[in-house]
């Protein structure tokens, strides 16, 4: 006897029920499946030779809403027509039209469809229709009747007038055609066997189980059931877990690395004052950078308080006007407290590296870092954020010079970027002279620009009061991420992608 | 960071090596200036080249920078000294500009022969100066004439906006100064710099015709360079006098370079406390001594370089060297190094010159100790749990809009004060209408998100720990930040008790008690919103997202969030371990 799951002797009593053939939509009635169940138990009673499945293609053909519309009244080049005779078999269009009860903008394409049907003349000078009988109904409008209240019909359906005037509707987009897969299940004669056999008793015999319950398992009625086998290879819905986003992750790393070279985090607000961000950085008050589109500056309030930091703004401000006693010429020009005072969003890290010099705390050798978040007023594009994070840093010590500087940016290179190869170019920023360009070479990637970095000028260590050599640096995290992540899009950063971040391995 | 555009047969031309098309190569020169190639467009024999240095305008050229290259490539050492014949013409300063617009500076240049190219180039360095060194014409701004028009001398003198009018440059018909402003594109653009004054600059020569209207507009009449002009009549005015001096300079080497003579022109200031002197000659191309002091030389580099040493490296950086000895190199700067204000510009030219890549790096092992912040290991934390808890992280900005952080959450957010939720912290210049203002609450980033992953499979379920940023009056910055965390579970059965217990875990682990108080907030549904409480202070809230919400953001499935202010946790934590 062949052995069967209950789903398959489910639908085979069913077949029996139903006159030994039924559709898949009258097997769903009667067994309470969902049709792919259906459809996998048939195929299975097919391959058993108990089951025949029948398929054929049936075409549907559905009215379009503009279809329904003119089923019932007709088009609207036989209402034009019809109106025309009404009005004595000669008239104006746009009488007709109205008469027609046609908007004025289907009167146009009911007049082209009149002389496509060859079903008047028309006199474009005088805008007039001459009909002189009754046109015949034409395939077109026979097929719109044939609907007559249904909302579709079959293509076998149709006599072949009909069919052919299917075309012509479906060009005027009243019509839809679209071909349907049709599936009749017909019991086999082994099929009829197997259920003179008894098959279908089985389900009220052996029991068969699908899920183990903690009833059947309490009960001890597993021993009298049969574990239905599942299909393993099956495909099973998706599992989507928690996990940390792959950018933070990465700074999370980058954070234990230069924790770990021993480098201590600073922190600090987005908003800031222009003299941390710019001031005591030596970056004059009427640089391009601090114009409108070069930073970001607060509507309400506008002017923060730098009070607390008088001597040194002080001394930014002479050594910005005449270099101070720093050995500088300066800017040469007038230093506004005020200006120093505007609140903007930060540009960059290095705010912070200027606050931890000026602090009283400061311990020499030390060396800090922050990643922060920072804010310049770019249109967002593939390779620009208005927001980013920035890696910074600084290292404080007394003799401190430009070949620790490279050293530095070497370990950075090696530690944080497992770089192959490192390469220094010169480098420009108004806070750091002489100044350097970290590239770092990476088998498979090429050379890549890394970061930026100098040893800070006398005129910002000495207002700030530092006496040692101060080297700043800063890291391009996210190329460095883009770069490992395999991505050339800087706007995954901040990726509105859910399945993205799903999907993203681990790295 | 300035970017020009120089003409590629021009560069090859005036550096003298032969580049045969190789931009790596070319980068390569080009880092001696802190210079890269942009792009190259072959086609048209256009490289663009981005100068790093915002300081030095005397790179914004094709002749300035091949200038500074010599020395670098072996050409020619030291500095390229610039000469201009004596003074050849006059210009009278009006008393009354001293408030408006003090300075001007003038050269002229005779028997030069412009090709399209190098008008080109003459103009796309006169408007890099105009708009960076310059600052948009505020600072200085540069006017060049057709000299064969003029008749000398010059009067730099101030007009009435409605009364005074001449034919502006690009237009064929007379306009006064005032419609100039209205009219003219110039006008309309820099206005604004001399808009608050009653009377406007004005240059004219000896018959009263009209060179320009500075720092707007020249004359169509003398202000129009063409291939046919041969002599030249170039004038800076501005605000600044160091500025306008650089300026003429940077503007006449080019066209010295160009196989121009220039000559000088005297200036005559009025009597005024402004003008330190009552007569200067312009072009002033005199270079400027520095001494450089060897033993800090190599305490900043780190090198052992001999006096010597020191001094065959400025050559090659383009220095001409004075006196020598052990402790000192006296060096002489040409007048186009307007960036050296220290010593360290000199000693950065020296590392240049030597190769940064030949210095060997060194690592020095120091005492200290690496640390993080000290809240990262809380905040770490939060994280884990949250990923236990089978949310999946999110990172958005923080700089969003009203829009979504208050109508679309259902909350009155029309005036900023009105109500302690609404109080945001605003920019007054937004680059785009979705970045306005920065988050004060970070639950709508959380539904922000999920609105836009409306097509991607449900359950889902995300959180993002992230700052916020809420106005504080007793702030340095007036304003302060804050670490939230905010979770949301999205799908067809998404309800608080779902959410409830999600907090009531992470609770659990993060070792804090809590209770639940009922609240009303617009965002949520009411009756099914609770306050968050540890130690009796309100850290957040959390319940079911209220439908006018999910409407707004066009969302068809229900989500429970919540919304904590993790910052208050630890220190509140903290707080009850210090009793």
């Amino acid at each position: 006897m062949v052995e069967l799951r209950e789903n398959e002797i489910r639908i085979l009593a069913a077949l029996d029920k139903l006159d030994g053939k039924a559709s898949i939509e009258q097997l769903m009635l009667e067994v309470e499946l969902q049709d792919a169940a259906i459809m996998r138990s048939a195929l299975t009673l097919q391959e058993k030779n108990l089951v025949h499945i029948h398929a054929s293609i049936e075409t549907w053909i559905k009215l379009t809403n503009e279809g329904q519309i003119y089923a019932e009244s007709e088009l609207p080049e036989r209402r034009l027509i019809s109106a025309v005779l009404a009005l004595g078999g000669k008239a104006d269009l746009n009488e007709a039209a109205k008469k027609a009860g046609l908007e004025p903008s289907f009167s146009q394409i009911a007049l082209g469809w009149t002389q496509r049907k060859k079903w008047a003349t028309f006199d474009s000078k005088t805008s007039t229709l001459l009909v002189s009988l009754v046109p015949k109904e034409g395939s077109d409008e026979k097929l719109l009747h044939s609907f007559c209240n249904k909302e579709k019909v079959t293509m076998a359906e149709l006599s072949p007038e009909l069919k052919a005037a299917t075309g012509i509707l479906k060009k005027r987009t009243l019509l839809t055609v679209e071909d349907k897969t049709e599936r009749i299940l017909e019991i086999t004669k082994d099929g009829e066997k197997a259920i003179e056999e008894g098959a279908i008793n089985l389900i009220f015999g052996v029991k068969e189980v699908t899920q183990l319950t903690p009833e059947l398992i309490i009960k001890g009625e597993w021993r009298n059931a049969r574990f239905q086998k599942y299909n393993i290879e099956a495909p099973v819905a998706k599992t989507w877990l928690g996990k940390k986003h792959p950018y933070l992750s990465f700074l999370d790393e980058v954070r234990a690395k230069l924790v770990s070279l021993g480098f201590k985090e600073m922190t600090g607000a987005s908003v800031e004052t222009a003299f941390f961000n710019f001031d005591a950085l030596y970056t004059p008050q009427d640089h391009p950078a601090r114009e409108l589109d070069g930073i970001y500056f607060l509507k309400d309030p506008e002017y923060g308080d730098i009070n607390a930091y008088q001597t040194a703004v002080e001394n930014v401000g002479k050594t910005h006007e005449d270099g101070w006693k720093t050995g500088s010429t300066g800017w040469g020009y007038k230093y506004s407290k005020r200006e120093a005072e505007r609140l903007i969003l930060r540009g960059h890290g290095t705010c912070l590296s200027a606050r931890t010099l000026l602090s009283k705390n400061l311990e020499v050798p030390s060396k800090h870092f922050s990643i922060a978040r920072v804010y310049r007023p770019e249109v967002v594009d593939k390779t620009h954020l208005s927001e980013f994070n920035q890696v910074e840093g600084i290292v404080v010590d007394e003799k401190l010079n430009l070949r620790d500087l490279l050293g530095v940016l070497g370990k950075f290179a090696l530690e944080i970027a497992g770089a192959d190869k490192v390469r220094f170019k010169p480098d420009y920023f108004p806070f750091t002279e002489p100044s350097v360009e970290l590239s770092a070479y990476k088998e498979g990637y090429g050379w890549v620009e890394l970061g930026g970095s100098g040893i800070f000028r006398p005129e910002v260590t000495e207002p700030l009061g530092v006496k040692v050599p101060v080297i700043a640096w800063g890291l391009g995290v996210d190329r460095l991420f883009m770069m490992r992540a395999g991505m050339d899009d800087i706007r995954c950063i901040f990726s509105q992608d859910l399945d993205w971040l799903r999907k993203k391995e681990v790295t | 960071m300035p970017t020009i555009d120089v003409d590629y047969s021009q560069l090859e031309a005036l550096l003298g090596v032969s580049i045969g098309g190789d931009m790596e190569k070319l980068d390569d020169i080009l880092s001696f200036v802190k210079s890269e190639v942009k792009n190259y467009n072959k086609a048209e024999g256009v490289v663009s080249i981005e100068v790093k240095d915002t300081n030095r305008p005397d790179l914004w050229s094709v002749e300035g920078l091949t200038r500074a290259l010599r020395g670098y490539l072996n050409l020619e050492k030291g500095l390229k000294q610039y000469t201009s014949g004596d003074s050849a013409t006059v210009v009278n300063v009006d008393k009354r500009l001293s408030t408006i617009r003090p300075y001007i500076a003038c050269s002229l240049i005779k028997k030069i022969r412009l090709i399209d190219t190098t008008i080109r180039g003459l103009m796309n360095t006169q408007d890099k100066l105009d708009r960076t060194y310059g600052r948009n014409r505020q600072k200085t701004s540069i006017g060049i004439y057709d000299l064969d028009l003029i008749v000398p001398p010059l009067n730099y003198t101030v007009a009435k906006p409605s009364e005074f009018s001449f034919v502006p440059l690009g237009f064929s018909e007379k306009l006064t100064l005032a419609e100039i402003l209205e009219r003219h594109p110039k006008g309309v653009e820099y206005g604004h710099i001399v808009k608050k004054h009653t009377v406007y600059p004005i240059l004219l020569d000896s018959e009263q015709k009209v060179l320009s209207f500075p720092p707007i507009i020249n004359s169509n009449d003398l202000g129009k360079v063409t291939e046919e002009t041969q002599n030249l009549l170039v004038e800076v005015t501005g605000t600044v006098q160091q500025t306008v001096l650089n300026t003429l300079n940077f503007v006449t080497m080019a066209l010295i370079d160009r196989g121009g003579k220039a000559y000088a022109s005297t200036i005559n200031y009025p009597e005024d406390s402004v003008y330190a002197s009552r007569k200067t000659t312009t072009p002033d191309f005199s270079n400027k001594q520095w001494d450089l002091d060897v033993e800090y030389t190599n305490r900043l580099l780190g090198l052992q370089l001999t006096a010597k040493q020191i001094s065959e490296l400025l050559l090659t950086a383009g220095f001409n060297i004075g006196a020598v000895n052990e402790k000192k190199v006296e060096v002489l700067a040409p007048c186009y190094r307007t960036d050296i204000m220290h010593q360290v510009e000199l000693i950065e030219d020296v590392a240049i010159a030597y190769g940064y890549n030949n210095i060997e790096p060194l690592w020095r092992e120091l005492p200290t100790t690496g640390k993080a912040r000290p809240e990262q290991r809380l905040l770490d934390t939060a994280r884990e749990l949250m990923v236990g808890l089978g949310y999946q992280e999110i990172s958005t900005y923080t700089l969003t809009n009203p829009e979504s952080l208050f109508a679309k959450m259902n909350i009155d957010g029309s005036e900023p004060k009105n109500s302690e939720r609404a109080n945001r912290v605003e920019i007054s210049n937004p680059k785009i209408v979705t970045m306005t203002c920065l988050r004060n609450w970070l639950l709508p980033s959380v539904i922000e998100f999920l609105s836009n992953n409306q097509s991607v499979e449900f359950p889902q379920k995300v959180f993002e720990l992230g700052k916020i940023t809420v106005p504080d009056a007793a702030a340095e910055t007036r304003v302060r930040d804050e670490e939230w965390l905010a979770a949301a579970s999205s799908h067809m059965n998404a309800g608080f008790s779902e959410i409830k217990s999600v907090l009531d875990a992470f609770f659990t682990n993060m070792g804090a008690a809590w209770q639940i108080q009922a609240t009303s907030h617009p965002s949520f549904i009411e009756g099914r919103t609770g306050a968050v409480m540890v130690n009796n202070v309100d850290v957040g809230v959390l319940g079911e997202v209220s439908p006018l919400v999910l409407e707004a953001w066009k969302m068809e499935n229900p989500i429970a969030a919540l919304e904590i202010n993790i910052q208050k946790i630890i220190e509140v934590k903290q707080a009850l371990k210090r009793k």
